[in-house]
């Protein structure tokens, strides 16, 4: 939807029942919760071509237009479902958005550390206002803004939260170059130590469950950012439920985070890392798991049915885990991933 | 109705044109430095698929194919033919088509690698869904651009 200047009249947005924004009419309702600190999902900035920035509308809003009838089905239509970027704000405006959503904030901070893990995964160390506390679940991700730069426009893009839950003022993520990406290209080539970064966050529900059954691992790449989250969280907590991570890697030196691992494996008197190697290199002398990581969990789970699994990666990779691991016994129910991943 | 109310159709030609030459949902734009329309593009890339032998149809379950194979690898090379070997990068995320369909292609890139030659063809899933659904191979100098002629003949066993 194309941005129009504000009409100047003053409208009110009802949410849920409870709260009213009063807003300036003339953009589009995305645009003006965002500007609300109300954000909901997207994956194109608000152009209607992804379909995520769904809400119900109760009333107002007008009628939906032909990219809304595109991207919703006729139930969700007859429903009220919207797409927040396709209304318009020029009438008072009833909606309804998931709670979580109002939790989630805008954070600015310094990138005051980039590391290299490999030769395109780079570890980016966000350190926010001393008063500014980021609370969120070990598992969850933040939506990084990368600015205009270079002819490309402003975007935001999803990365896990792979830093120690403890550290209230911090986050940290494992960025992996995307050839030709927008965000990652900017991350690796344009953001520098001492520069301020925007995101907002947090979001997502892949966390791990409060049973004691025993914990399946899987990642690969930067893939390991939410698990490592989570393993830092196990430690703070004591928590000693019983735990195998399973890294799949291409080759021998794209592994890192090994003396991490170790010393969690230390830490935590029930967790193993696996790192398993697909095509190790003749020099690499590498005598660990070898072949693709779903062979790997064949070889070394008998019966997994007891077992909850906690996949990050490639959408190929986590077909391919959920396959195996269903075969193994593990209930789908029982296996979690980010759904929009 | 008022004006803010009318129907928005899908984009149309010249709207469509500068969506695909800017940066808006991939870096640098799916035109690259072709100064041609997008729909010189497809006209002229449409010829030269005709010259192969080979239809659309026929390219795009290839690539899928191939595709999927690749996907099996988990990032490692996968063997496709005695000619070939192709992986997929583990690019999470997903990202929409430029004309207005509904629904996110992953980001996941298959990489295919003539072997014996320097040759290296890569294409997203955004890009099987472009050749399949509008037949637009991309303009020269996108990063993305598959030229008909070549994709056909290193994909297809000779
Ligand atoms: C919940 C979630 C968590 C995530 N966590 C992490 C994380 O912790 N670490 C991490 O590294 N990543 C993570 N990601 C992925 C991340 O959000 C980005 O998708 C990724 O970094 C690529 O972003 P980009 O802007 O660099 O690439 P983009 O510019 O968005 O996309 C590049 C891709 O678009 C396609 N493309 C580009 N140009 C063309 C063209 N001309 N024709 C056809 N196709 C084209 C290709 O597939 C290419 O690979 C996560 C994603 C999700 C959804
Ligand atoms: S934000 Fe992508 S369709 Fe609305
Ligand atoms: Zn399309």
């Amino acid at each position: 939807m194309k941005r129009s200047v504000s009409n100047n009249r003053k409208h009110v947005i009802n949410i849920n029942g409870r709260r009213d924004l009063v807003v300036e009419g003339g953009m589009s309702l995305f645009e003006t919760l965002k500007r609300e600190q109300i954000f909901l999902p997207s994956a194109c900035g608000g152009r209607g071509k992804c379909g995520l920035c769904r809400l119900k509308v109760i009333s107002g809003g007008g009628p939906s237009n032909q990219i809304e009838k595109s991207h919703l089905s006729a139930k969700e239509s007859v429903e009220g479902v919207r797409l927040s970027c396709q209304v318009k704000v020029e009438n008072d405006i009833r909606i309804e958005i998931p709670p979580e959503l109002l939790s989630i904030r805008e954070h600015t901070a310094i990138c005051t550390r980039i590391t290299d893990l490999t030769h395109d995964i780079k570890e980016f160390r966000l350190e926010l206002n001393k008063n500014d506390e980021f609370k969120y679940v070990p598992g969850q991700y933040i939506q990084l803004r990368c600015p205009k730069y270079n002819g490309n426009e402003e975007v935001y893009r999803a990365y896990s939260i792979s830093s120690n839950p403890m550290d209230r003022n911090a986050i940290e993520l494992m960025i992996r170059l995307t050839p030709n990406g927008i965000c990652t290209t900017w991350c690796f080539n344009y953001l520098k130590e001492g520069d301020i970064v925007q995101f907002e966050g947090p979001h997502g529900n892949f966390c791990l469950s409060d049973t004691d059954a025993p914990i399946v691992f899987v990642a690969g790449g930067s893939g390991m950012a939410p698990i490592k989250c989570m393993l830092h969280h196990m430690k703070n907590t004591g928590n000693n439920r019983k735990a195998t991570f399973f890294f799949g890697l291409n080759l021998a030196n794209e592994l890192f985070a090994a003396d991490l691992m170790k010393q969690f494996e230390r830490d935590l008197p029930n967790f193993s890392f696996v790192p398993v190697i697909a095509q190790p290199e003749n020099q690499s002398h590498w005598t660990g798991e070898t072949g693709l990581v779903t062979e790997a969990l064949k070889r070394n789970l008998k019966d997994a049915s007891l077992h909850e699994a906690y996949l990050c990666g490639s959408p190929g990779m986590i077909d391919a885990a959920i396959i195996t691991l269903t075969e193994l016994g593990i209930p789908k129910g029982k296996i979690f991933y980010d759904r929009f991943a | 109705m008022t004006d803010s109310h009318k129907i928005k159709q899908p984009p149309d030609t010249q709207e469509l044109d500068s969506i695909l030459r800017s940066s808006k949902l991939v870096s640098g734009g799916f035109m690259g430095t072709d100064q041609r329309s997008y729909e010189k593009v497809i006209q002229s890339d449409a010829a030269d698929i005709a010259c192969t032998g080979k239809t659309i149809t026929d390219i795009v379950a290839r690539m899928r194919d191939i595709s999927a194979l690749a996907e099996r690898g988990l990032g490692a090379n996968v063997t496709i033919n005695e000619n070939i070997q192709a992986s997929a990068t583990d690019t999470r995320g997903k990202i929409p088509c430029p004309w207005q369909h509904p629904g996110l292609f992953k980001k996941t890139v298959t990489t295919v690698k003539r072997l014996n030659a320097d040759t290296i063809l890569h294409w997203s899933d955004l890009s099987i869904h472009l050749i399949e659904k509008h037949g637009f191979f991309q303009g020269y100098g996108s990063p993305f651009r598959l030229a008909p002629k070549e994709l056909v003949q290193i994909i297809f066993p000779a």
